[in-house]
């Protein structure tokens, strides 16, 4: 049958194989396409379907003073989380899980159905809660640890420390600029699923070991930080002011040991405060600093050498610069004073002269050198750098005032490390925080040294500098700074806050800016008081802190007191005898028998208050101001005020102003009762009961 | 008995060849099943299909005893059997998975669609061994176009749109090596594409949905579109060695469903790689050229025409199958052959290489 048609057959035949040869090909492309191109991608998807991560959190670092104290630790807690996936009735489970949570089971049972490897449910919940779900034991309900963050000094330090967020992130303070040590790396433990989301057994069930964060040790003296807490807290109750702000630094090295502002929070329950308070004035606030950067005037004066301490000026009362009049705060003027008598009186005229003549070029120079107009570089969040005029726009008026310490804005940060340039010779070093940094074996992974931006003035302009300022506290405006037994120097300062449009009356900012010994600098302290009510000036509110202060840490520091005090003329302390009640004569004869002067502030008769404080330890002669009308600030009672209405966040933060704690009571949004009443005289500390509904 | 010379004629190729399938097949379907067997029945399924290969060898064996020719003389009988069974499917058949497909004998539920994929090849075989040669005319096609009809709209009804599709690979192959006149096979081609509207049309569904969710699996990932994912995500992941046997971790986790029947290539994907999956397409290769070279040598138009049906049916199972796991051919529901589990399939599979077999051997005419 070999027919045409045979023939025909068998071309045919080969046409169809002719197609297999074709399909054949096409099929092992298309493999070698989902093998070799896509199979990366197709790969990594077969991996996230059968591998779920379950974090381990890092354990965070501690925060340790500079002694080792521990100031902010990680406890373990366990978190709640859930792998919809394995979940077997979620409505089942919501309704279970929300009863030991307290959640609402609708929501919960959502989040539950909702098409995601893994969710939590509830982060770091207290042990018996947790014992709880552990007994119940559902399926695709887990428990795993998370450290929460303590600070067993709860408020101490809050500013420096910072706190953290739920993901033990830090949010502020040292937590957030050393959080790349402390918070270590995560690990988890992987597991993996088959498609009806069982666990494999025997399969990869890899674990991951965290890498434990790192711990930090501060500069910080717990010790030091306490006093000048105690002493802060007492300012505040005392003077009412709006805040108030210590830093304490080692002149040499540039550590800060201790820094703080009143109010604060406490980073246990940071949520509970105002973001407001979490702010950190003592690096953030920009502020004029009035009479205390004379201190900067004066090492720019005595650097250039156009003065010497003993030039004499004469002090008008007045100085007229491009048709403005500067008054000196002494009426009629301090009349003829040498250099030194200039700063030791906080003359306003002399500094003005000495500034006009220092000129725009170098009295620039000199606030640069300090580091005004840049951030100290304090590893501390949200620092400012201040604000300085343009020094192409500068006018002859604007020196004048800057010599002043007005028309300048500082943060306390730049005027404390610039008063540590002058303390330790010289060298303007960056104000540290961190000591070192240490790994979980005490292995020392980062260390700081002191860290010199550069030298301002030399070691000869800083010790005439040191003598002036030591004279200011020995004789002049800061006498109440005085420590007995050293010697000290510093500068008081009273600014007029600036508003908009000019400076606000009754607003001052009282300072004090000193190191003690003199001769010797161990410790440089500023003292900052912001809005304090009734007496403002830096010498009668503010060096009497320094005093309190340096005394304590001074003693605490083991520095030997100086047999003798250098100048044989200073005048011996006396205590300040309580003359409230009394006639004003009365009161004032009773100060002289005392050998002080009092300043009777008030048209009354009768003394309401006074400033020192009855028992106070002021040298002989200090001023001691009366009060008779009003007591300005109240020896230790607030008013209660109104709450009604306040949510319990509002009502805490209007109670922490006035030195109040609250207790809540109920769990509504607005406050209906309370205890005291509004209007009632209560001592600062006492706890106000609030409901609310 | 089989003379020497016969046994001599044996395409020896398309044994070896077949036999390494069914052992690779036997250790695949081993990897895909045993996870999820219980332990004691952990090999059932190789077992079962293992011990249907060796029957079948036997069947296969006793089958050689005859001339293929004898088949021709059967073949109507064996045409209104089929028919038969197809409507049996309907009345008293069992369905699964949405289709009534099986008929329940004793121990074993049989697939007749299966069967009557070569039992039409050998009707059709039949049917046009007389008309070889004289396909250029309507009045000798249209015949052809009858006679596979009434099984095809059976199968279709089931619904099983896979083997209906077979139905007419096979009558395709078999209708152009038969000698059809290329205007009238383009002619034919013609209508099909103008009746194809009116064809979806009676489609359900799900197979409407099958038939296009290949194109972009994405628009449905968890439903329909799942399969295609998974086996696409299991194959790609294997990559060029792949995981190692029994190391799939998408083909034994219960990703990827259907894995010991309809879905076993992605198994091969993932376990042994491009390189492996590139063999066992050698291996179909060597099979399909053999089958090829069968019709080729075939002494007679009708063991032609049997060897190009058998041709035509395992190139498109191949086709089908493969594409459907590598993502580039619509989910039908077509075994791969001797590599699927399914004793429906590998029976007609087997029958089907005996058939070769048996032309091969007897290629040469026989002389007194």
């Amino acid at each position: 049958m070999a027919s045409a048609s045979h023939v025909t057959i068998r071309k045919r035949a080969a046409v169809l194989f002719l197609f297999v040869i074709v399909i054949m090909m096409g099929l092992i492309g298309r493999l070698g396409y989902l093998q070799f191109v896509k199979s990366n991608w197709l790969m990594e998807n077969a991996t996230d379907q059968r591998v779920r991560e379950i974090p381990v959190e890092a354990k965070r670092g501690i925060i340790y003073d500079r002694n080792g104290k521990e100031m902010a630790v990680s406890v373990n807690t366990e978190s709640v989380y859930a792998i919809p996936a394995e979940i077997q009735n979620a409505d089942e489970t919501a309704a279970k899980l929300a009863a030991i949570l307290t959640l609402d089971a609708d929501k919960l049972s959502r989040k539950l159905k909702r098409r995601q490897a893994f969710t939590w449910i509830e982060r770091k919940i207290d042990e018996r809660t947790a014992r709880a779900i552990k007994t119940i034991n559902l399926p695709g309900i887990g428990l795993t640890q998370e450290g929460r963050r303590q600070y067993p000094f709860e408020n101490l330090a809050s500013h420096v420390l910072g706190f953290t967020g739920i993901d033990s992130q830090g949010l502020d303070g040292v937590e957030l600029t050393f959080d790349s040590y402390l918070k270590g790396r995560h690990g988890g433990i992987v597991v993996e699923y088959d498609a009806r989301g069982q666990e494999i057994p025997y399969a990869t069930h890899r674990y991951a070991p965290p890498v434990e964060g790192q711990n930090v040790y501060l500069t910080i003296d717990v010790v030091i930080q306490q006093i000048v807490e105690r002493e802060l807290d007492r300012v505040i109750r005392d003077t009412q002011a709006k805040s108030v702000t210590i830093i304490v630094m080692e002149p040499n090295t540039g550590e800060i040991l201790a820094l703080a502002n009143k109010p604060d929070y406490n980073p246990n329950k940071f949520a509970d405060y105002s973001p407001k308070l979490w702010r950190n004035n003592a690096v953030s606030n920009t502020y004029e600093p009035g009479s205390t950067f004379k201190i900067i005037t004066t090492s720019a004066v005595l650097g250039e050498g156009i003065i010497s301490s003993s030039d004499r000026f004469f002090d008008p009362g007045e100085v007229e610069v491009q048709g403005r009049i500067i008054h000196c705060w002494k009426a009629g003027g301090h009349g003829s004073q040498s250099f030194a008598e200039v700063v030791q009186n906080s003359c306003n005229v002399g500094f003005v002269n000495v500034g006009l003549k220092l000129g725009a070029e170098s009295f620039y120079r000199y606030i640069k050198a300090f580091g005004f107009g840049r951030v100290t570089g304090i590893d501390l969040p949200g620092e400012a750098k201040g604000i300085i005029i343009d020094e192409t726009k500068v006018k002859p008026i604007n020196i004048a005032t800057m010599a002043i310490g007005q028309s300048i804005a500082v943060t306390p940060i730049q005027l404390i490390s610039a008063a540590a340039a002058v303390a330790n010779g010289g060298k303007l070093l960056r104000p540290q925080l961190v000591r070192e940094v240490r790994d979980k074996d005490g292995n020392i992974t980062r260390c700081f040294y002191p860290d010199i931006i550069n030298t301002v003035v030399n070691e000869k302009t800083a010790q005439a500098v040191k003598g002036i300022l030591e004279n200011v506290v020995e004789q002049g405006t800061g006498r109440n700074a005085y420590v007995e037994g050293f010697r000290v120097a510093g500068k008081t300062g009273t600014a007029q806050k600036v508003g908009s449009g000019g400076y606000v009356a009754g607003k001052y900012v009282a300072s004090f800016l000193g190191f003690a010994p003199a001769d010797n600098p161990r410790m440089v302290m500023l003292v900052v008081i912001d809005e304090p009510v009734g007496a403002y000036y830096g010498g009668v509110i503010a060096a009497p802190v320094f005093n309190a202060v340096a005394r304590d840490i001074l003693q605490y520091m083991k520095v030997v007191p100086t047999a003798e005090t250098s100048t044989s003329e200073a005048e011996p302390h006396v205590i300040v005898p309580g003359v409230i009640n009394c006639l004003v004569p009365d009161a004032v004869a009773e100060l002289k028998k005392m050998k002080l002067e009092a300043r009777v502030e008030e048209a009354g008769n009768r003394v309401a208050d006074q400033i020192p404080k009855p028992g106070s330890r002021v040298p002989a002669g200090s001023l001691i101001l009366l009060y008779t009308l009003t007591p300005r600030y109240s020896v230790g009672e607030v008013t209660v005020p109104d709450l009604t209405g306040k949510t319990e966040r509002e009502a805490a933060d209007v109670l922490a102003e006035l030195g109040l704690f609250i207790q809540p009571f109920g769990n509504g949004s607005s406050t209906v009762r309370q205890h005291p009443l509004a209007g009632s005289k209560v001592m600062p500390g006492t706890t106000v009961v609030v409901f609310c509904e | 008995m089989l003379s020497r010379r016969l046994l001599r004629n044996l395409d020896f190729t398309i044994i070896v060849t077949t036999g390494i399938l069914i052992l690779i097949s036997l250790v695949i379907i081993g990897s895909a099943t045993h996870i999820n067997t219980p332990s004691e029945e952990r090999y059932w399924f190789v077992q079962r299909q293992g011990m249907f290969a060796v029957a079948n060898i036997v069947l296969v064996f006793v089958m050689l005893h005859f001339d293929y020719k004898s088949l021709s003389k059967y073949a109507n009988v064996l045409y209104g059997i089929n028919l038969v069974m197809l409507l049996a499917v309907m009345f008293v058949g069992q369905s699964a998975l949405g289709a009534q497909r099986w008929i329940q004998l004793g121990p074993i539920s049989i697939q007749p669609s299966e069967f009557s994929k070569i039992i039409m090849i050998i009707s059709l075989a039949h049917l046009l061994d007389k008309k070889t040669g004289k396909m250029n005319s309507f009045k000798e096609i249209i015949p052809v176009f009858i006679y596979i009809g009434v099984p095809f709209l059976l199968v279709l009804k089931q619904p099983d749109l896979g083997t209906s599709l077979v139905f007419l690979a096979i009558l395709f192959g078999m209708i152009f090596v038969a000698g059809i006149s290329l205007k009238h096979l383009g002619a034919i081609a013609a209508a099909g594409v103008a009746f194809m509207p009116i064809f979806w049309h009676f489609l359900k569904d799900y197979q409407k949905k099958r038939l296009t969710v290949f194109l972009d699996p994405n628009a449905d990932p968890l439903g329909s579109g799942y399969h295609i994912i998974q086996s696409k995500i299991a194959i790609g992941s294997g990559m060029l060695f792949g995981k190692g046997l029994f190391g799939g971790t998408q083909s034994q986790l219960n990703f990827l469903p259907e894995n010991h029947t309809d879905f076993i290539f992605a198994v091969i994907g993932e376990e042994l790689g491009f390189i492996g999956a590139c063999i066992i397409l050698l291996l179909y290769f060597i099979l399909l050229y053999r089958s090829v070279k069968v019709a080729g040598a075939a002494r007679d138009n009708f063991g032609m025409l049997l060897a190009t049906g058998i041709s035509s049916m395992m190139t498109f199972h191949l086709l089908v199958n493969v594409g459907m796991t590598a993502g580039i051919m619509p989910v039908t529901g077509i075994p791969l052959p001797f590599m699927s589990y399914g004793v429906s399939s590998l029976t007609t599979n087997m029958v089907s290489i005996g058939i070769l077999l048996n032309i091969y051997m007897r290629r040469q005419k026989i002389m007194f």
